[in-house]
């Protein structure tokens, strides 16, 4: 039996502002399957981030385990973490995150900069995962030259592109209008028919309706975790 | 090793990484870059006008004429002050005895020298006139390019012949030809035959601006500087057949002068005696001085160039820590993110560097032009000073990016 995708244990992490010490994730302990699509919300400051923040490997723990993929993090290099981060994770943000003055290809490519992948074959690849998300005709759009949702997309193939096990995105749809936002779940759950394993953080609970499972944080840790009754399908317009 | 080799493939990528960061700040690239370019035109120009005093130098003394040792009556005194009261003499017969008396000696030479009008109608030019004997052409290589130069029979006869230089030929005749022409140095009539072969200038010491007649003549019809004797002159060039007979040669001329003139044991020579090997390494030395500290000057130049490397590559660090961020989530690895800013400093430097070259050369060429002094830039010390760079760069840059490489990820992320 293949073990969980990722699996936490007594996960810790605490902060020290002004000399006190906050508990930002309280002794979570729960695992995620592959192909799962998990919405993780909580008001702000209950933890939420914080915690994908350790899952994606971007944050270390205090203290507990984390295993990914079968891999305790405790025992990784910073080096070998940025691996993780490269081959298995892909990585969604409020804010898009894309690199400005860099077209919209470049901006895919860069992962697989990091993966010593050539320069042929890293374009080639962006190339597919853009015209994947129908952005066939926007390769050589720098950022500005893109609608939020465009870029939204191309922060979606650039997380795609090294092909992850897992997607993380945090408030994907912060930024964007309704149906904006419709489009961008439509793609994560087709994303997540196809195998991969999902993981949205956000405080909105309409968009917590479209995953398959709901984890709620408060307080650092963990007050309610099952599965979305009445899943929603979104539809692309 | 295998590390850096990894890195170098990906060094492409960081160059057009590079030059999209410094396209976006255009002017601060642009200021940055002129810092280590004037830091780089200093330090080439510095060499170059180094290394072309020490050509200069050497070309001086090579148009001396070589395994030569020079005679003048002044007195020994080290590199005290020259005393005039104790000023020796030195005479046509104390020559002669050199030329029996020391062995390996192939010429002597001595001559009166002193400045004087020439003219000719219409023109009047002052110049270097040299009274000299066949020999001189030997001892200080000179031969005619057009005409004769002395002859035995022009100084036994004291014949009202001159020889005269390139600057001066130009000078009096222009377009004319001078080789059987008159000439009037302080108002006596020479005729002109022949024209010294160029020897060029050095140092603005131009060798061509020189007029050579018979010792003879020079005594009898150009009243010289107070001269005690009859046969007085007022130095001696004395060739040598090679550098060994030159060195046993000083020696020999020193003693066989003391006995002439009974000197007494322990006082100081009223003579010295001088060699082209101690002249070459004395002028040597001071030209090495002299570029070592032109070059130690213009360094300070490009260390203030360095300096606004590694200041503007911590802004650029601090402006872009979000990116650096990504970069790390994305998959960057901390050699990665060193790489990419060290590359970045790298291309600045080497831009401003290959700037500071392309500077220096024209700079080198107006200034041969210009001031008709060599100011040689070789191949060698183009990519010395490009490789330069790129160390200036690595060394300046180095600390910034390794600063950016021990962001963590997340706070990199959060940064504003």
């Amino acid at each position: 039996m293949t073990p969980p995708l990722l699996s936490t244990s007594e996960l810790v992490k605490d902060y020290v502002i002004g000399g006190e010490t906050v508990h930002a994730v309280n002794n979570v302990s729960l695992s995620i399957e592959r192909g799962e699509f998990v919405a993780i919300m909580g008001a702000s400051g209950s933890g939420k981030s914080t915690f994908m923040n350790m899952i994606g490997c971007l944050d270390v723990p205090t203290s507990g385990t984390l295993l990914l993929d079968g891999i305790d993090t405790k025992l990784l290099s910073s080096d070998e973490l940025a691996e993780i981060r490269n081959r298995k994770i892909g990585f969604v943000f409020q804010q898009f995150n894309l690199l400005a003055r860099t077209s919209a290809l470049d901006n895919v490519a860069v992962p697989l900069i990091y993966a010593g992948i050539g320069h042929a074959e890293r374009r080639a690849r962006a190339k597919a995962k853009l015209e994947a998300l129908g952005l066939g005709e926007r390769l050589e759009n720098s950022p500005a030259k893109l609608s939020g949702g465009q870029q939204q997309r191309v922060a979606i193939a650039r997380a795609l592109v090294t092909d992850p096990l897992m997607l993380l995105a945090d408030e994907p749809t912060g930024a964007l209008d309704t149906q904006t936002s419709l489009d961008i779940m439509s793609i994560f759950q087709g994303l997540n028919d196809d195998g991969i394993t999902m993981v949205v953080v956000t405080h909105e609970p309409d968009i917590a309706e479209y995953a398959a499972r709901r984890i709620i944080f408060r307080d650092g840790k963990v007050i309610e975790d099952e599965a979305v009754k009445s899943r929603r399908r979104a539809v692309a317009q | 090793m295998s590390r850096f080799v990894d890195s170098v493939a990906d060094w492409g990528v960081n160059v057009s990484i590079a030059l999209t960061a410094l396209r976006t700040n255009l002017m601060r690239s642009i200021l940055t870059t002129l810092g280590v370019m004037i830091g780089v035109f200093a330090v080439i120009l510095a060499v170059a006008v180094g290394s072309g005093a020490k050509v200069s130098v050497s070309q001086q003394i090579a148009t001396l004429g070589s395994n030569m040792a020079i005679v003048v009556p002044e007195p020994d005194n080290g590199d005290g002050p020259p005393r005039p009261t104790e000023r020796g003499r030195l005479t046509e017969r104390d020559a002669s005895a050199i030329r029996r008396q020391v062995p390996g000696v192939n010429a002597v030479a001595p001559q009166i020298r002193n400045s004087a009008q020439v003219s000719t109608a219409g023109r009047n030019i002052s110049t270097l006139v040299i009274g000299a004997t066949p020999d001189y052409g030997t001892v200080s290589n000179v031969t005619a390019s057009e005409g004769r130069f002395l002859s035995d029979a022009d100084v036994g006869a004291a014949a009202r012949v001159a020889v005269i230089g390139q600057t001066v030929a130009n000078k009096i005749f222009q377009e004319d030809a001078p080789v059987g022409q008159t000439i009037r140095i302080n108002r006596v009539p020479f005729t002109v035959i022949g024209i010294l072969e160029s020897k060029g200038s050095n140092l603005g010491n131009d060798n061509d601006d020189q007029i050579v007649v018979p010792l003879s003549t020079m005594r009898q019809r150009l009243s010289t500087s107070a001269l005690q004797g009859p046969d007085d002159v007022q130095l001696i060039f004395v060739g040598f057949d090679d550098e060994e007979a030159l060195l046993a040669g000083q020696k020999e001329i020193k003693s066989l002068l003391r006995a002439r003139y009974r000197v007494a044991k322990g006082s100081v020579n009223p003579f010295t005696v001088r060699t082209t090997t101690e002249i070459a390494e004395a002028t040597g030395t001071v030209t090495q001085i002299f570029q070592a500290l032109l070059v130690a000057i213009a360094s300070i130049s490009l260390l203030v160039g360095g300096i606004g490397i590694m200041n503007i590559m911590l802004v650029s660090v601090t402006e872009r820590t979000r990116e650096i961020g990504l970069r790390m989530a994305l998959g960057a690895k901390r050699r990665d993110i060193r790489n990419q800013f060290l590359v970045e400093a790298a291309v600045l430097c080497i831009i401003g560097g290959a700037m500071g070259l392309t500077l220096a050369l024209l700079a080198a060429f107006a200034f041969q032009r210009a001031a008709n002094f060599p100011a040689p830039i070789g191949w060698d010390t183009a990519l010395l000073s490009i490789a330069f760079s790129a160390v200036i760069g690595l060394v300046f840059g180095g600390y910034p990016a390794i600063r950016a490489s021990r962001l963590s990820p997340i706070e990199a992320l959060r940064s504003e």
